[in-house]
């Protein structure tokens, strides 16, 4: 197999769904802009340089439908000869793009690619505009269509995670992320147009663009604070709006090159995707995916857990996060897992997730100075996906 | 006259201010609403609007955090306009009603109208809201023009649910005026308007902090106790449950002797003006700050136990310590529990013999002492006293009521007995030969008019039609033991139910058969309406739950099946008869009652209007084609040919959502936002001319050339909607919020709503969904736990949970 260089990973601020700063931008905007940002910001490379796009996203309809994936670099201004397909795994949609696309370029199917991701849960809801489950397998079989509260509900009751630890985890992550945010951390986010409609003196409305910089849900908060919010999902539950991921808009880019063609344009490799693996587990608790996920895509890659710099494990609720992080065994390696926050405290932009982790993956990668690096993610309908990434 | 109020101010926006402009906002009119600027703004303060707001601010929000809510929708508070005395005051001279409601301080009232004076748009109406000061001392240095646009308005609270509207005429104000805002506050905001005399606490708090004070003192004296007090002068008088002390308790310790001591102030004459001296115990507790369930203790007082059980417990007037409440009787209430009707009732009590019986009938004496004598002083004629009693303080009779139920003559010859003294207007009365204060002849009530010494006839609005009075006149046409069909004249016809909280039997089905019948040839149009006493009374409570609780217990599965039939039968009947057939709902208007509405070519409704689909809470579902009906008001509002493309689950979930979760509106407004009533739908404000109001849509219906619907096949979501709620229904059950049997009722409401097995946007037959609704509900009368909840429901009056 060939080597597949990532030249470059940056992703959009995450905002949150419909009231943060993206509300009135639409996904075409967000993932179009972070594309041409990615490529404008990789010294040598042109945009007919790029064979394929591949764009993650979990609910590819609506404002996100007709391939997206397509569509979007045809508004970034790429040439007609760069196609694009549209991957959706749910959670892991981004993350599965960047494993194809770079799985292209290791099979010399393609010479230089694009992986990239994007969710605006504000114009295409999560469960999408028109869920319709299959009326006689949701009479036998509803769990295959359970609201993810009740998995993360499921998790903290069948393994015993408590509403503290829960509370206390979301806490730690906000405060994780203000301190970034504070401290300039964030260097994977490239600032963002986007625009909103302002009612004119006379009474008519006009698009009023501006640039949004950085993640606007970071909020930070103590357990005891996080402690008085209501369960959302069970009556007498313990997963809060607190203690769970933010609904969130944002869109994520990586561009992958051969050997060949980083030495004929210049490029310069930052790093490698070592491997990736997929697991299915029970759709009823989907939460636990990370735990399975990890230890495969290790195996596959050879790897020891102990070699692994810094984890980005996708904070879809404190509950499954922190059973997963106890179950593999990381409970003393919180200094390396999301180290400037998670989703609780970010977003968790559904299909743009995987391609955002990457990017901040390997920013943090580079900020610790380490090697390898993880991202992991539960995944609706009962899986979990996990990549190690090299840094070069 | 073109006069009219396209813009409403008040003035005060405490908790009768607030409660005024939610219900001109309800009618529909623009209101602003001021407060004065707070005195301690801090200096960074000064300038700031909000700040400046805070007052009238905060006085919104209670009124749109009140609960019962003082808004019929909360949306209403759009029209709401909010400002400050000092800085938006000339907005007032946009006003067409400017309507005063501040602290009850004469001077402060005094300066405010000097002000108000110079700014008020020539014409427009001003008005106070004071409860006790007398208005030729408010408006005694103002202007002639603006002394014959001044006038008392006195509304009652809460003012949403409070029918009186106490109207004070000053000595200039003019008759345009006067009439002007009477029809309005009778059409416009729904008031029962009762014409009162510029004296202190003018009609119906003089009568009633007179009955309260009266009574609270001969208790002490006669040794009775509170709750004994209170057992005797409830519902078995026809008062409401709260009697005496408890209304107490709700009105406010405080605000109660404030009334009295007003009375007792400016009333030097009044032969009772001791009953204005609150016993000392009630004095003490005002001055500990009992003052009532806004302090949480007043008379009554409940504790939680540590296991939160209730304790209710009551004040011992001797040692102002609570002690444990037990719910005293006597033998005139048991003897009363046992009769059906309420004169029935009151003379049970008024003429025993026991402890009780006796206090009872004295101060009810006492109570037609007072009245009699208060004619002319505070009002011209008894209608208004009894009115004021009525909508003011929710009793079912006034005093001159209740003393035609006791017997005139009867009662007089007691009082002579008892050497009480009868008032000479009422000895004349009877001199004449007249033996009572009310009569009814030929469909025309009469009242008997002291300062004629005659009958003459009670005053009704045009609109008003009075299914008493018709069928006092012998215009019953059809009749039996649950419902009658009444000739309300011009060719229309009434059908009125008349069950125990008019629920639904089989009766009732057959009726509404026969009156169809009976419509069809010899009328133009069927109004289905009744005129049930009660706040807010019940227009129909549903089907008659004892019978079908019957009919599951002994498995008669093809009877419930052929009752539902004919149930359906006489709705489908209704809506494609050649006629219009107009509902008039009012109150409670659930289950099967809300049916008979959904069924109608068009829905009068009264203002207060509790109409819901609740019948998953007795384990049933709709089957008197409920669930077709409420589905049909949602896919009939779309323009034709939408439909058929179009994403049905937006429409399908708030349908179904309001059958699965029992949805009831709190107002009518709410009622059309569940999508209950449609938009040709009326509402009406007043509910003494709604049966009036469905009668004159009957003959503009008619005069449209009416045409009944035509009968076409409803498109359903079919099974893409059962896909959905399985889903939903998973995550609602794994999250606790429903039962197995909740999901279990859901899922197949959601069925039976979507057409049944049938793929997406097909179109069925009407017939397909009433079976449907048929076949469910037998169904889960065959399941325990739906007769245990309906078991549950006739034993206690509340839904189980199972």
């Amino acid at each position: 197999m060939r080597e597949a260089y990532i030249v470059q990973s940056v992703r959009t601020p995450g905002c949150k769904q419909k009231r943060g700063q993206f509300k009135e931008t639409r996904p075409e905007e967000l993932l179009s802009f972070i594309m041409k940002a990615a490529v404008e910001r990789t010294d040598g490379l042109k945009p007919e340089n790029i064979e394929d796009v591949m764009c993650g996203c979990a609910f590819p309809e609506g404002e996100q439908g007709l391939n997206i994936g397509r569509i979007a670099s045809k508004m970034a201004g790429f040439p007609d000869s760069v196609s694009g397909a549209t991957v959706n795994r749910f959670c892991a949609s981004g993350l599965e793009a960047i494993a194809l696309a770079s799985a292209r370029v290791q099979m010399g199917w393609s010479e230089i690619t694009m992986g990239a991701g994007v969710e605006s849960m504000t114009f295409v809801p999560m469960g999408g505009n028109v869920p319709r489950p299959h009326p006689e397998y949701s009479a036998t079989n509803p769990e295959m269509y359970i609201s993810m509260g009740i998995t993360a509900e499921n998790v903290a009751n069948r393994y015993n995670i408590s509403r503290e630890d829960q509370d206390k985890f979301a806490s730690a992550s906000q405060a994780k992320a203000a301190k970034a945010a504070k401290e300039g951390l964030f260097t994977e986010i490239v600032p963002t147009p986007a625009y909103k409609y302002v009612i004119q003196p006379d009474g008519t409305y006009k698009k009023d663009e501006f640039i949004v910089s950085l993640d606007d849900g970071i909020r930070e908060s103590t357990p005891e604070g996080l402690g008085k919010l209501r369960a959302v999902f069970a009556a007498n539950g313990s997963v809060t709006a607190g203690n769970s991921s933010q609904t969130t808009d944002g869109a994520a880019a990586t561009i992958i090159a051969s050997k060949a063609k980083c030495d004929e344009l210049g490029l310069k490799p930052i790093a490698k995707l070592v491997a990736y693996a997929s697991v299915g587990c029970k759709s009823d608790e989907m939460g636990v995916g990370p735990r399975y996920a990890i230890p495969k895509v290790l195996e596959v890659a050879g790897i020891k857990i102990e070699d692994i710099d810094i984890f980005e494990i996708n904070e879809a609720f404190a509950s499954q996060a922190l059973y997963c992080i106890r179950e593999l065994g990381l409970g003393e390696s919180m200094d390396k897992i999301n180290i400037h926050g998670g989703a609780i405290a970010l977003g968790h932009p559904l299909g743009c997730t995987g391609a955002k982790l990457t990017a901040t993956c390997l920013a943090n990668l580079k900020e610790v100075n380490g090697k390898y690096g993880i991202v992991s993610m539960c995944i609706g309908g009962g899986m979990g996906a996990a990549a190690i990434f090299e840094r070069l | 006259m073109s006069r009219k109020i396209r813009k409403a101010a008040v003035i005060g926006s405490g908790i009768m201010g607030g409660g005024i402009a939610a219900l001109l906002a309800g009618a529909g009119v623009n209101v602003l609403l001021l407060d004065i600027v707070p005195f301690d703004l801090k200096d960074e303060e000064k300038n700031d609007p909000a700040a400046r707001n805070r007052i009238v601010k905060t006085g919104l929000d209670a009124a749109l955090a009140s609960s019962p809510s003082l808004f019929m929708t909360k949306k209403d508070a759009s029209l709401i306009e909010i400002g400050n005395l000092d800085d938006d005051f000339e907005k007032l001279g946009e006003c067409d009603w400017i309507c005063e409601v501040v602290v009850e301080n004469l001077k402060i009232k005094q300066d405010l109208f000097k002000k108000v004076e110079a700014i008020r748009k020539p014409g427009a109406i001003v008005t106070s809201n004071t409860s006790g000061i007398p208005l030729k001392d408010i408006c005694q240095e103002l202007g002639d023009d603006f002394r014959q646009h001044f006038m008392g308005t006195h509304f009652f609270n809460p003012v949403r649910y409070m029918h009186l509207l106490e109207l004070i005429p000053g000595a200039e104000t003019l008759p345009e005026v006067l009439d002007f805002m009477a029809a309005f506050g009778e059409k416009q905001l729904g008031k029962g308007i009762v014409w009162a005399k510029d004296t202190p606490n003018f009609v119906g708090n003089r009568i009633g902090i007179q009955g309260i004070g009266a009574v609270m003192n001969a208790m002490l004296e006669d040794g009775l106790t509170i709750p004994e007090v209170d057992a005797l002068f409830g519902p078995a008088l026809g008062r409401p449950k709260t009697a005496i002390f408890k209304t107490s308790d709700l009105v406010g310790l405080d605000t109660m002797c404030h009334v009295a001591k007003n009375s007792y102030d400016l009333c030097p004459d009044d032969e009772q003006r001791g009953a204005f001296v609150v016993p000392d115990f009630v004095n003490k507790m005002v001055e500990q700050k009992l003052l009532g369930n806004k302090t949480r203790g007043g008379f009554y007082k409940t504790d939680l136990t540590p296991e939160w059980k209730k304790i209710r417990k009551v004040i011992n007037p001797t040692t102002l310590e609570y002690e444990e409440l037990n719910r005293p009787t006597f033998p005139c209430l048991d003897e009363a529990k046992k009769k059906a009707t309420l004169p029935e009732k009151i003379k049970c009590v008024l003429t025993g013999d026991d402890k009780g019986a006796k206090f009872a009938w004295k101060m009810a004496a006492n109570s037609f002492q007072y009245a009699a004598h208060r004619v002319p002083e505070i009002s011209d004629t008894i209608i208004e006293i009894d009115n004021a009693m009525k909508w003011g303080y929710n009793f079912e009779m006034g005093p001159f009521e209740l003393w035609d139920t006791y017997g005139v003559p009867e009662a007089v010859e007691r009082m002579k007995t008892e050497g009480l003294e009868v008032p000479e207007n009422v000895m004349a009365m009877l001199n004449a030969g007249h033996t009572s204060f009310y009569k009814l002849e030929n469909g025309i009530n009469y009242f008997y008019d002291f300062a004629s010494q005659s009958y003459k006839t009670v005053p009704a609005g045009e609109d008003m039609v009075s299914l008493g009075a018709a069928r006092g006149n012998n215009k019953v046409v059809l009749s039996n033991s649950s419902a009658s069909l009444i000739d309300i004249e011009d060719g229309v016809f009434c059908i009125e139910f008349h069950t125990k909280m008019n629920a639904i039997n089989a009766e009732i089905v057959d009726s509404i058969d026969e009156a169809l019948t009976y419509v069809d040839k010899n009328g133009i149009g069927l109004v289905i309406g009744n005129q049930a006493g009660g706040m807010p009374g019940a227009f129909s409570a549903g089907a008659d739950l004892a019978m079908i609780s019957k009919m599951a217990h002994e498995k008669k599965y093809t009877e419930i099946d052929e009752f539902l039939q004919r149930a359906q039968g006489g709705i489908q009947r209704a809506k494609y008869s050649p006629f219009p057939v107009v509902a008039a709902p009012y109150g409670m208007t659930l289950g099967g009652g809300c049916e008979t509405c959904l069924g109608a070519d068009r829905i009068v409704a009264h203002a207060e209007l509790y109409m819901g689909l609740v019948e998953i809470g007795v384990g049933l579902l709709p089957a008197g084609g409920g669930c077709l009906n409420i589905w049909k008001r949602f896919i009939d509002a779309m323009p034709a040919g939408v439909a058929k493309d179009t994403d049905l689950a937006k429409l399908f979930i708030p349908a179904f959502m309001n059958v699965a979760m029992a949805k009831v509106s709190m107002s009518a407004a709410q009622a059309r936002s569940n999508g209950f009533l449609s938009a040709t739908d009326r509402i009406v404000f007043n509910r003494d001319n709604q049966v009036g109001e469905a009668k004159k849509e009957v003959l503009r219906m008619v005069d449209n050339a009416y045409a009944p619907p035509a009968k076409k096949p409803v498109r359903v979501m079919g099974n893409a909607a059962q896909g959905m709620i399985n889903a939903e229904i998973y995550n609602m059950l794994n999250g606790k919020f429903m039962s197995e049997h909740d999901a279990f009722l859901a899922k197949r409401i959601a069925f039976v709503m979507s057409g049944g097995d049938v793929n997406k946007n097909s179109e069925v037959p009407e017939e397909t969904i009433l079976k449907l609704e048929r076949e469910a509900f037998i169904d889960f009368t065959r399941e325990e736990k739906t007769i245990a909840r309906i078991d549950h429901m006739l034993k206690t009056g509340k839904p189980l949970r199972n």
